[in-house]
């Protein structure tokens, strides 16, 4: 009986695990990209030699392993964002790998082949300075965290603490390295800066203070920056003011002061300017670092050095070399410098560390990507040969965040664009047509027209059939021949040239903004990237707007995207203008900006050549109008008493509106103030510009209608209070048309706090807070409507719309956080709508708005059902088939856009965030398009039979009918 | 070699001899089914145009002048008599919009109409009464009440584009006066 239970439990339960994607669509028009962000640490797995991991740790707190063949992602462990989850230190030993996480909150160990964690323990409170591992005679059993005033000693297998000791003076000196040697002592090393060095000597077994000495040191400011530890235990530091190196033996009792080694008597000097770097290499932890190490004497400049009884001698100078690094395999170390070559290629020499000769045969050419940054992190993976000698392979970080993987001669093994793990902002754009197609639009171009007679014309038009033939022609045969070989060995290969538009404009091209300057543009149907374009001294914290100005419909004319670029520190903005497609850089002539930026406006008024005009608005409320030809700037002579702006300015808590001159300047028309000590101005959103409402109203239940109010100019400002008590704070939410400043609505929801999401469309105004006193997330909704008629159903204007709206509002409570909210968005809006909302679990939800409605009745009435709303009820449900990415979640979504598609029932969206995620979702399923099972074989075959079932029951008839005629 | 072709011959000649594609008759002594029915009447010969039935007296009468007043009546009353029908499979049939309705309607709003178009037919029809005008009116009236009862169902069914709600899809979005744009101080 019992096992009768469970399997109809069994089976009950499969019953329900129905998803949204079938099993098959998997993949079919979605695609994720996983990445990791800009890498601090990374380390090779040596312990083996077949190993192919590749250990990184990365400012976006990720720990990862990389497959060090392919460049795919072993495990990935994403923490915390933030300070909390920030990486300190990467140290790795055999199979484990120690981080120390959040500022010195935290010491994990990873088991480095499947990820796993083999331990953790919480430190005690203080920031972090330095981890190292700690070896005892030959053999790596400790880790040591040294904090501002203590430092612990932890047990590498189990993470347990063996001892933790404060550090004297912890007050006045600065604590800033570890040094351990492997002979049974940990040093630490402090500066007092501008004073003396202090260190301090612990043993390992029970933390002891063996010895502590302080050593001179007035020129000193950092030790972390200009010290390092070579040969037996060696202090070396280098001063660029003195242009000396200065050596001290941390544990000779006799020597009390530093010994100066001026960089003349080298015939060395640092140039100016440059902070020298001195980098040593310490192979195993349980043994004194190596005596050579590199100086770094300007930025293109390395020097290989050997420190030898107390002497400095330069093994191989480099110049110019742009990075260098040590590697070790088994007992030999090695240094991997990267030098130039030419303009656009590097050459990466091996030298034996101990020497300074070079290997021969070890160069790699390194070709630098013009639309590329600058190398600027070199890590190399060193191992020896079967012939016993040593080979090794390289990882070149650069500026603009990607990492190539290079092995000999120079073939690149793999590449990750790691910026796009931080994408800002992105558009989409359409793809143009083929080059057939093109042709054919060239031909009827009203240039074309106009210079030709008749009979050119009738040639042309001749020569473009015939061109339209051939490609049809070599179309089929490619199907022919892709269809005699075996399916996985067709491989699409996207490239530009190839690019065209398909029959639903599905596939479109992505232009992905990132936060280093890079912009991307990547197939929307592979996620192949086409393009990348790095613009150079793009400052960390600026502002991107991305502008479409042309798009692919006006065949002659390229398609056309304008970047404005704002310098947060001097508010001065810059335009880059490019060409979607292929990225390149337009030719055009962009204004000069001597003013800082305030906003932008895209007017749908357009230039000659059918660019839309973008209005740039400075400081001084002046405008700027690009492309500013004499065309344009009669247009906008002409409509300039219909064009408005309005500015929020959150930090002094005001809202203005303007209206623009046919001198380009503007006047003020209205300003609303919300006092800053109150609440703040969150967000502000109006409506998308490609947004097509295609029903103008509701139908009721009585078959009457309930008209929305399409208010355009309508934006949705969302403040918060600036108490966060509990009891007192609020979400206020106010409606403002932005012509007029008309206040419209304004809600507010008591006892809620931030961070609110909201989306802005049509007729609504979608809003999710925390409610802090029930302490849950809930969703809101207001929806406006101008009533059972409508006030002029042809022109709408802001300044004469005498009677306010009807304001519908409804909450709900729901069950999860909230990263990000979206809506869905198709060519006409016909399809129903649906809100894809991003989980910090990384799953995005399509919800549909359905559920949303402000008019969803308490009691069901005829009416109501009759309208097909749903009951109110107060929870919104979460259902796991309305995951539109199954399993493949984004990592920290923190954007998702959306774009229409040529199939009125599909929508395109992608999610970003540390991942890309590209799909498609159908709100109100596919009702446009057959489904992807549609039995093609079984309705063709049926209709082919039933034709000729009639060919031959007519023959048949007629045979009967002349028979019987003849009896 | 000649011998079964011969033979093949002689028994497509034995059919022919049988039953021919075709033959006349002008004897009626020996023939095979057509003559068998005359067959039976002996073997007397009618001349031609002759029939055995008598032929009715065709001169009109004054009691057939009543008779085709009546029929004329049944034709200018057969819509109006329908009605109470219609109503009846009105009131079965229901408000649902499915097929058996939906046919229901279609039958009762096509037929008043066809009868309507076909008018001057049935004006031909009642050509001999006195009372033509007065049958044509009552036709008439009887086949327009018949429509208006499909128009009503229809209405009943909600087919009737009567309500604003059914021009929502026709209305254009409205044409914007004024361009606007902007946003958070960037």
């Amino acid at each position: 009986m019992a096992w009768l239970v469970v399997r109809l439990a069994i089976s009950m339960s499969l019953l329900y695990t129905a998803s949204a994607v079938f099993e098959d669509q998997v993949g079919k028009f979605d695609w994720r990209q996983q990445f990791i962000g800009k890498v601090r640490f990374a380390l090779f797995d040596t312990h083996s030699q077949a190993s192919k991991k590749l250990l990184l740790a990365t400012d976006k707190n990720v720990f990862a392993s990389l497959n060090s063949r392919t460049g795919d992602l072993f495990w990935r462990h994403v923490d915390k964002t933030g300070p909390e989850g920030h990486i300190d230190a990467l140290l790795m030993y055999g199979q484990d790998a120690v981080v120390v996480v959040g500022n010195g909150r935290l010491l994990r160990s990873w088991e480095t082949t499947v990820g796993g964690l083999k331990w953790e323990t919480v430190l005690d409170t203080g920031s972090f300075q330095a981890a190292a591992l700690v070896g005892v005679q030959d053999f790596v059993k400790y880790v040591a965290v040294l904090k501002k005033s203590a430092i612990s000693l932890h047990d590498l297998s189990s993470g347990s603490e063996i001892w933790v000791e404060n550090l004297p003076d912890s007050d006045s000196v600065q604590y800033q390295t570890i040094y351990s040697g492997g002979n049974g002592l940990v040093l630490v090393l402090g500066v007092v800066p501008n004073s003396h060095i202090v260190i301090v000597e612990y043993k390992i077994e029970d933390g002891e203070i063996m010895n502590k000495k302080s050593v001179e040191a007035a020129w000193m400011s950092s030790l972390e920056s200009s010290c390092a530890v070579v040969s037996s235990g060696i202090l070396l530091c280098v001063d660029q003011i003195t242009q000396s190196l200065y050596t001290l033996p941390l544990q000779s009792a006799e020597q009390t002061e530093m010994r100066q080694i001026h960089l003349q008597t080298l015939d060395l000097e640092v140039v100016s300017g440059f902070r020298p770097v001195l980098t040593s290499t310490q192979p195993n932890p349980a043994q004194p670092p190596l005596s050579e190490f590199f100086l770094q004497l300007s930025p293109d400049h390395h020097i290989l050095l050997q420190f030898k009884d107390g002497l400095i001698a330069p093994l191989r100078d480099f110049n110019p070399a742009y990075l260098a690094a040590f590697a070790t395999s088994g007992e030999r170390t090695v240094a991997a410098v990267m030098s130039p070559k030419n303009d656009t290629a590097c050459s990466i020499n091996l030298f034996s560390a101990d020497t300074g000769r070079r290997h021969l045969d070890t160069t790699i050419i390194y070709h630098m990507d013009p639309n590329g940054g600058k190398p600027n992190r070199l890590y190399v993976h060193a191992f020896l040969k079967k012939d016993d000698s040593v080979g090794y392979r390289v990882m070149v970080q650069t500026e603009d965040l990607a990492l190539t993987f290079l092995q000999q001669p120079g073939r690149v093994v793999w590449m990750r664009e790691e910026a796009l793990a931080d994408v800002v902002t992105m558009e989409m754009v359409d793809l143009p047509f083929t080059g057939t197609q093109a042709e054919l639009e060239g031909e009827f171009g009203k240039k074309a027209a106009i210079q030709d007679g008749l009979l050119p014309m009738v040639l042309k038009r001749l020569s473009s059939q015939f061109i339209l033939l051939q490609a049809w022609l070599a179309h089929l045969w490619k199907l022919f021949y892709d269809a005699r070989k075996p399916r996985s060995s067709v491989k699409n290969e996207v490239t530009i040239d190839v690019l065209s538009r398909d029959e639903f404009n599905l596939q479109k091209m992505m232009l992905m903004v990132t936060a280093s300057g890079k912009l991307f543009g990547i197939d929307s149907k592979s996620g192949t990237i086409l393009w990348k374009q790095y613009l150079e001294n793009i400052q960390p914290n600026s502002v991107f707007k991305l502008i479409v100005q042309r798009t692919t419909a006006h065949f002659p004319h390229p398609p056309q995207c304008t970047l404005l670029i704002k310098n947060k520190d001097t508010g001065l903005g810059s335009l880059y203008v490019f060409n979607p497609i292929f990225g390149k850089k337009s030719q055009i002539s962009v204004p000069a900006l001597p003013r800082p930026i305030l906003q932008t406006l895209l007017l749908p008024v357009i230039d000659q050549d059918y660019a839309k005009v973008l209005l740039l608005i400075d400081d001084q409320y002046k405008v700027t109008a690009f492309p500013s030809t004499k065309n344009v700037l009669q247009q906008l002579q002409d409509t300039a008493s219909s064009i408005f702006f309005y500015l929020v300015d959150s930090s002094q808590g005001k809202l203005s509106g303007f209206r623009l001159r046919k001198d380009l300047s503007t006047e003020l028309i209205w300003e609303v103030v919300i006092p800053t000590e109150v609440q703040k101005i969150v967000a502000v959103k109006g409506k998308r510009a490609n947004e097509h409402v295609h029903s103008q109203g509701r139908v009721m239940g009585d078959r009457s209608v309930l008209y929305k109010y399409l208010n355009p100019n309508l934006l949705a400002v969302i403040t918060e209070s600036t108490d966060t008590h509990q009891e007192r704070s609020f979400v206020g939410i106010i409606l403002i048309d932005g012509v007029t400043g008309r206040i419209v609505h304004e809600a507010v929801q008591r006892k809620a706090r931030g961070p609110v999401h909201f989306v802005h469309s049509e007729n609504w105004v979608v809003y999710v807070y925390w409610n802090s006193k029930f302490r849950r997330n809930e969703f809101s909704v207001l929806e406006l409507f101008e009533g059972a008629e409508l006030y002029n159903s042809t022109v709408f204007s802001s300044l004469d719309r005498p009677h306010p709206p009807q304001v519908l509002q409804q909450s709900y409570i729901f069950p999860a956080p909230i990263n990000t909210l979206e809506a869905t968005l198709t060519e006409k809006g016909i399809t129903s709508r649906h809100l894809l909302v991003g989980l910090p679990s990384g799953n995005i939800l399509s919800l549909p708005k359905l559920f949303l409605d402000p008019r969803r009745p308490e009691m069901v009435s005829e009416q109501s059902r009759e309208e097909n709303l749903i009951p109110y009820a107060p929870e919104m449900p979460i259902r796991e088939e309305w995951f539109i990415n199954y399993n493949q979640t984004v990592s920290r979504v923190r954007g998702i856009y959306t774009a229409p598609s040529g199939l009125e029932s599909t929508c395109l969206v992608v999610a970003y965030g540390l991942d890309i995620y590209q799909s498609r979702v159908f709100p109100s399923k596919q009702f446009d398009v057959l489904k992807d099972d549609y039995d093609y074989i079984l309705i063709s075959s049926v209709l082919f039979g039933l034709f000729f079932a009639t060919m031959i029951s007519k023959r048949l008839a007629e045979v009967k009918l002349l028979n019987r005629a003849w009896r | 070699m000649t011998a079964p072709g011969g033979g093949a011959l002689a028994t497509r000649g034995g059919a022919t001899v049988r039953r021919m594609k075709w033959s006349l008759e002008l004897s009626l002594g020996n023939s095979r089914s057509r003559g068998d029915r005359q067959s039976k009447d002996g073997d007397v010969m009618y001349p031609v145009g002759y029939s055995d039935k008598p032929v009715p007296d065709t001169s009109v009468q004054e009691a057939d002048r009543n008779l085709v007043e009546k029929r004329c009546w049944d034709v200018a009353l057969g819509p109006l008599k329908q009605i109470p029908m219609n109503l009846f499979i009105m009131y079965m049939s229901g408000n649902t919009i499915s097929i058996f309705p939906i046919m229901m309607v279609c039958m009762m709003a096509w037929r008043p109409i066809q009868a309507l178009m076909s008018m001057s037919a049935t004006f031909k029809l009642l050509e001999s009464s006195s009372q033509q005008w007065l049958q044509g009116l009552v036709y008439l009236i009887g086949n327009l009440l018949g429509s208006a009862l499909a128009v009503y169902k229809c209405q009943s069914m909600g087919l009737l584009p009567t309500h604003s709600s059914d021009w929502l899809a026709f209305i254009e979005p409205p044409q914007r006066l004024e361009i606007m744009g902007g946003g958070m101080v960037m």
